[in-house]
């Protein structure tokens, strides 16, 4: 092949995608679909159940102070802390809760993986900036609530140009 | 020079007056975390001197505290785009230290990540070799179709990079329902675009002019000199360990190995993209062969203990051989892990590629090794 016939066909397939709609996903506005409701672990069979790694949600009715997700982080990030909670509960005695320091967090869901009590999940969340370092540590009244999300975008292939988003 | 005459006792050196010795790096992007310490001669190398270690973060040390499954997530930073493939040899040394017998379904869904990572690495890449030619289209377009391969990732594994997804004994969760469906229609359409990239850049004349015969290697040195991955195999050497030494399903699926005889830059930088033609097949294969249920995982008991043994396992990660040594003396920690990594082999051989080119060669020679500095040291 001649050195113009290659530089020509090389233009040309970048002129080509002009007329292509961008792949390019507008952020803010628009938010990528993820599957289910973020990383579980079922400690009966062993396995997890697919999903992001965001925010952790703890189910306080479930948890027992038994510090296991909080050994688990010892050896990864040492993001969990035990902390003294005002609520009473008859499996949690001691009422310690674990209270999470996303700052060091590496969201490995190696926790979640330790939890035997169907406690501690992982959620869809993952908009967690603040502007200060305390900001980033979730106590277990803040890991109790549900995120509010609205992540609907999904890639879409049927476009013979090329895939989009949305 | 004065012509007061000098201290008794001192003398002065005659200084070489062609010769400049030039610091590449460390904090220059076109040298990734390293310096290169280049002497030249007007536009032309006279010696090249790779200075890594300014990333080293001890994680061979750090995994000596840990127990077997403590030491997944921070094994796998070394190369955060090949994370699975990091992994892969210490999950397979683990395996056999504590005896583990991996489900059928997890080795195929182990193939399918790991060739999956080796596309996303190599697309990043592709995206940095591109970029430090000049040519910014080859930044973008592969950045932009790397995240197809990201977002499967993603509803696969849970996260985009870092995924923490292989442990000894299997995989960490099943996957989500429709994944066949999902995977082969981006697999398809990520062949159909990576194809397009040969009109823009591989048969470009302007890049072949400025990487053929840049930085040759001959194959008896590259077998001489210990390089591995796509360096070795674009001197002519077909040497792939997915077939010579197959581990998990790799030895059910059939592999062609893609082989360039030139062992010039251009040879370098084509292989990757002919491996992410070969990875979309061997994905293909492989979700066809994979069984449609079962178990994914061994149940593992809480820190789990290793004989008195030792294991050495290797793989084929996205830059050549990549080795994992565990010594276990009967505790929950490994007494030793040491990686050894296809990075390093192929620094080696920098020294003899850049003597001789032009300076404005470097990267397209340096880069074109495939080497990445983070996981050199480790």
């Amino acid at each position: 092949m001649g050195t113009a016939t290659g530089i020509i066909k090389a233009l040309n397939s970048g002129i080509k995608h002009l007329a292509v709609k961008r792949f390019t996903l507008r952020y803010p506005e628009q938010k990528l679909k993820m599957v289910g409701d973020g990383y579980q672990f079922d400690p009966s069979t062993g396995v997890g159940i697919a999903g992001y790694k965001g925010r952790h949600m703890l189910f306080h009715d479930h948890c027992t102070g038994c510090q296991l997700c909080s050994i688990a982080c010892e050896g990864v990030a040492e993001a969990i802390s035990m902390v003294k909670v005002q609520e009473e509960w008859k499996q949690n005695k001691k009422a310690i809760m674990p209270q999470i320091d996303y700052g060091k967090c590496v969201f490995c869901g190696l926790c979640v993986d330790a939890c035997p009590f169907y406690s501690l999940y992982m959620t869809n969340d993952y908009e967690l900036s603040s502007f200060t370092k305390e900001g980033l540590i979730y106590t277990p009244a803040q890991l109790q609530v549900k995120p509010n999300i609205s992540q609907d975008v999904e890639l879409k292939f049927d476009n013979p140009r090329g895939a989009t988003h949305g | 020079m004065s012509s007061t005459p000098l201290p008794p006792g001192l003398q002065i050196e005659k200084v070489d007056e062609r010769i400049m010795t030039l610091n590449v790096g460390p904090q220059h992007p076109g040298s990734g975390h390293m310096r290169i310490i280049v002497k030249i001669d007007g536009d032309y190398i006279v010696s090249a001197d790779p200075d890594p270690g300014y990333v080293h973060r001890g994680e061979e040390k750090m995994a000596e505290y840990r127990n077997y499954v403590l030491n997944i997530p921070h094994l796998e930073r070394p190369v955060i785009h090949d994370s699975c493939n990091v992994l892969y040899p210490y999950c397979l040394g683990v395996e056999e230290l504590l005896g583990l017998e991996v489900p059928e379904r997890a080795k195929y869904l182990r193939v399918i990540a790991s060739e999956l990572n080796r596309c996303v690495y190599i697309q990043y890449w592709l995206a940095i070799y591109g970029i430090f030619l000049g040519h910014s289209t080859m930044f973008m377009w592969p950045a932009g179709d790397r995240e197809l391969y990201i977002d499967m990732l993603e509803k696969m594994t849970g996260a985009r990079v870092t995924h923490s997804f292989f442990i000894p004994g299997g995989i960490r969760n099943d996957v989500p329902a429709n994944f066949e469906d999902m995977l082969l229609k981006r697999v398809n359409y990520f062949e159909k675009r990576i194809k397009e990239y040969a009109a823009i850049f591989y048969d470009n004349p302007i890049l072949i002019s400025r990487t053929r015969d840049a930085g040759k290697l001959s194959r008896e040195d590259a077998i001489r000199l210990g390089t591995t991955g796509s360096t070795l195999r674009a001197s002519g050497v077909n040497f792939d360990l997915r077939v010579k030494e197959p581990y998990d399903a790799y030895g059910e699926l059939d592999i062609n190995v893609p082989t360039l005889k030139e062992g010039d830059a251009y040879a370098r930088s084509k292989i990757p993209w002919l491996d992410m033609l070969e990875s979309c097949n061997i994905i293909r294969q492989a979700v066809q062969k994979m069984p449609k249920s079962g178990s994914v995982r061994v149940k593992l008991k809480p820190n789990p203990k290793g004989g008195n043994d030792e294991v050495y396992k290797r793989v084929e990660s996205g830059r050549g051989s990549l080795g994992c040594y565990v010594v276990s003396r009967n505790a929950p920690e490994p007494y030793r892990v040491k990686l050894s990594v296809g990075s390093f082999r192929n620094l080696i051989c920098m020294p003899y590629l850049l003597k001789g080119e032009k300076l404005g060669n470097m990267p397209a020679v340096y880069w074109s090794l495939n080497y990445w500095p983070v996981e050199a040291d480790r």
